[in-house]
Formats: C-alpha cells, structure tokens, sequence
C-alpha cells in the first residue's frame, strides 16, 4: 500500500533518529494488522479514498511523530509564572528608560518628523527584543531546573521552595464606596510623573516650557528684557519641588515593584502632604517677603517701584492663602485618618 | 463544535488521561502487541486512538513498567508487550489508588443525592 508507505516515511522524517527504525516496524506492523482487519471486514482491499479517511483519522505525520517525543517545554509551569512576572516588570521599565531617552533627545534637540516616526518605531523593535532576551534566560533557567537540578540546586530550589512568611503584608481594606486603584492607573501615575518630572528638570534650560512667551521678560535662569527678575528664593523653591516629586515618583514605583498599588500608605500621604508644606514656607518666610525684584533698581526704582512692592505685597497674600487652605486640607485629612484607625481599633476590640 | 460541547471533550479527555494508563497496565498483565491491545481495550468499551496509545506504551516501557519484544506471527515481525515486576507493583498501587478515588467520588455523589433528596421531600 503505496499511500501507507508515503505516510510512515512522512513520520519517520519527524521521529528522534536513534530510535526511528523501531517506531517505524512496530506502526508498520500496527497499522498493517489493523487495514488486514478493516479488509476482511469489508471483504476486499481498501479504496484509496477509505485509506485516506483512515491516515487522516491517525492524524498528521508530524503529529504523530511529537506523541514520541518526551514532554518539552520551553518554559515550563513552574517556571512560568516567575517568567510572566518579570518579562511584564521588565517590558514596563524598558518602555518607561525608553521614553525618558525620547523626552530628553526631543528637549535637547528640535527634532524632525522623521525622528519622531523612527522613535516611534522603534518600539516594537525594543520591546520584541526585551522580551526575546528575557524568555532566552529563562529557557535556560528552564533547562537547569529540569536537567540540572542537582548541579545548582539554589536555581531549583527557587523556584519550588518558598516560605509563608515570605508573602506580602495584607493589603488595607478598601473602606465601602471606595474603589481601590487599578494596575493601569498606578502605571499612568507612574508614567506621567515620571513626563511631569522631566519637564519640571527641563525648565531651567528651557524656561518657556513653564512661562511661555513671557520667559524673556522674566529674570531667573537666563537673561531677562524686562525690567523685573524673581527672587532668589524662587530657585530654593523650584529645588524643593523638584525634589518632592522626585520621592513621590519613587514611592509610586515601589509600589508597582511591590505590588501595593491598590492602597497607598495613609501616612506616607500625610507625610508627602506635609513636606509639600516645606516649600511654601520657604516662600512665605522670606526676609522682608521680596518675591520680584527690579533688575535695575538705581534706574527703574521711579518708575517701576510701586508695582514692584504691590506685587510683593499680593503675592504674600496670596501665598499665605495658599498655606492656610493647605494646613486646612492636611488637618482635616489626619482627622479623618485618626477617625478611621480608631473604628477599626473599636471593631477590633469588639 | 459548540463552546459547551468543546468543553466537555477537553475535560473529558482530562478525565480519561490518567484512566488509560492503569487500563493499558490491567491489560498488558496478559502479553500483547499494539493493535491487539487496541482490539482488546476497545472490546472492553474503551476506545483508544493509535496515536495515543502506540506512544504511550513506549513510555511505560522507557519508565520500567513493561518488557517488550519482537516476535514473528502471522508472518509479520510484532513488538509483544507485557507487565514487568516493576509495572505489577506500580499496577498494584495505582489500582488502590483508583479505587480510594472511585469510593470518594461516589460517597460524595452519594451524600450530595441524600441531601438533595431530603431538601426535595422538606419542600413537598
């Protein structure tokens, strides 16, 4: 049978060569037992069409070759789930080294179009290859842990041993009406905090990013055509917030990192919300509250000196609006805190 | 095929996986080749595909469980299976186990039945 032949020399081709001539004589003498059966059923030989349904039913050559074959994978489960976990952390990260490298060519350069079309992409290209360096280690660490595991046991015995104690803390509850927050949005925090920062480090070189076409007139970081130029004070200020935001950028990829995004840490918003204070304070405890000063005062003190101390004198009020309803804001935020830890300790004790 | 119907033939070969292996080891407790294995398993209501259970006894075979040999019959070369000592020991336990596995299914068949049962009568 012709068509018999051409399908067992199709599986063969599939089979592991050292034990191919085995498998092929036993199927042969299988499968011949078995059309010498169906034949004296029927009482005649097969028709092509009839043997055909009946290698078809058996399945492809290749197919029944891979049933030969050990179970292999190239990560398997027990790997698997340490593999998701940082091929996920690792393609977010790569993304967000990525973009900040984007943002700062595009603040340092005025780039075309056509940079921006090869920047965008060239995503997929690092992303693809992220992800094939990251599965090419871990089908190594696959084959260590299946074949290997005596010869570095601390690579097996990570990934089937694990203590309880381990696991991370409970989460806080999420008080009823409160939704907590969700993977994607603790990523857009971490994403455009991350664009906010760079844009805030970008305006001292770049001060119309923050003032637009009113940066020229305006004296801090570069030359000045008006007659006024702020405080000192403004670059301890800038500084402050710099730095504030910087933290809180951190503590927001911590929380990604370690997977307790849901709800962040009631005292750690406090205490971000009471170090926000620090800067505004900065500004209202300056030496006889100049917040804008004249360039040339001996020349302009006549006729810009009035505006001058009212803008001072505004800008003080202002500021000390702004601290109150923030002191305000805070006070009311630790009320609320204490009161929820202290039903919380009453149910407890209940 | 219908999604519910494509979910019972998953779980359904699910549920036979682990069957066939202690069927095929009842079976080959007498000697066979592949075919006549097949012809035997089937006659007993349970149908193997070649594909299946062709690889599946080099496997027991490569794990200890049976001996093989080729032996002319009918004027053709066969690989004639059966039990090792090891495969009569691993037959052993496997078949407590099934049965250790059989008595809890059907006490919990049977407990669910009596609750059923009892809530149905309540209600009348």
């Amino acid at each position: 049978m012709e068509l018999l032949d051409r399908y067992l020399q199709a599986v063969k081709k599939h089979l592991p060569w050292q034990r191919q001539d085995d498998i092929i004589a036993e199927l042969r003498a299988n499968l011949e037992s078995q059309l010498e059966d169906r034949e004296s059923e029927t009482g005649r030989p097969l028709t092509t069409a009839e043997v055909e349904a009946w290698l078809k039913q058996m399945g492809s050559p290749m197919q029944v070759a891979s049933r030969y074959q050990p179970q292999q994978y190239l990560i398997g489960p027990a790997v698997f789930p340490t593999y998701w976990f940082v091929l996920r952390t690792a393609l977010f990260w790569v993304a967000v080294v990525y973009l900040i490298g984007v943002a700062v060519q595009f603040g340092v350069r005025s780039p075309s179009l056509s940079w921006v079309l090869g920047a965008v992409l060239r995503v997929p290209v690092v992303f693809m290859t992220t992800a094939a360096w990251v599965t090419l280690i871990f089908a190594a660490i696959e084959l260590i842990v299946t074949h290997y595991p005596a010869k570095w046991p601390e690579v097996a015995c990570h990934f089937s041993d694990w203590s309880p104690r381990s696991l991370p803390p409970l989460e806080k509850q999420v008080p009823p009406g409160k939704k907590p927050r969700s993977y994607a949005h603790a990523v857009a925090e971490v994403v455009f905090g991350l664009f906010f920062l760079i844009w805030l480090l970008l305006i001292p070189q770049h001060p119309y990013l923050l003032l637009g076409p009113g940066a020229p007139y305006i004296h801090l970081w570069g030359p000045s055509v008006s007659a006024f130029e702020l405080a000192p004070v403004w670059v301890q200020f800038y500084w402050w917030v710099v730095a504030l935001n910087v933290v809180q950028w951190g503590w927001r990829c911590l929380d990604l990192v370690r997977g307790s995004w849901q709800q962040p840490h009631i005292v750690r918003q406090l205490t971000m919300k009471v170090f926000g204070l620090i800067p505004l304070g900065l500004l209202l405890s300056v030496q006889d509250r100049i917040y804008v000063t004249l360039r040339n005062p001996a020349q302009d003190e006549g006729q810009y000196g009035a505006s001058v101390a009212s803008i001072n004198y505004w800008s003080y009020r202002v500021l000390l609006l702004v601290c109150a309803i923030a002191i305000l804001q805070l006070l009311w935020e630790i009320a609320q805190a204490s009161l929820d830890a202290y039903r919380k300790r009453a149910v407890v004790m209940r | 095929m219908t999604l519910a119907e494509n979910l019972f033939e998953n779980l359904r070969l699910e549920l036979r996986r682990g069957c066939l292996t202690l069927a095929v080891l009842a079976q080959l407790r007498q000697e066979h080749y592949g075919y006549t294995l097949r012809k035997a398993l089937a006659g007993r209501g349970l149908d193997i595909d070649e594909s299946t259970l062709y690889p599946l006894l080099r496997r027991l075979e490569t794990q200890g469980l049976l001996t093989s040999e080729w032996r002319e019959e009918d004027k053709r070369n066969k690989r004639f299976y059966r039990l090792s000592s090891d495969g009569v020991q691993m037959f052993g336990q496997l078949l407590e186990e099934w049965h250790a596995i059989n008595a809890s299914i059907n006490a919990a068949i049977n407990s669910t039945n009596a609750t059923t049962n009892s809530t149905t009568n309540s209600n009348l």
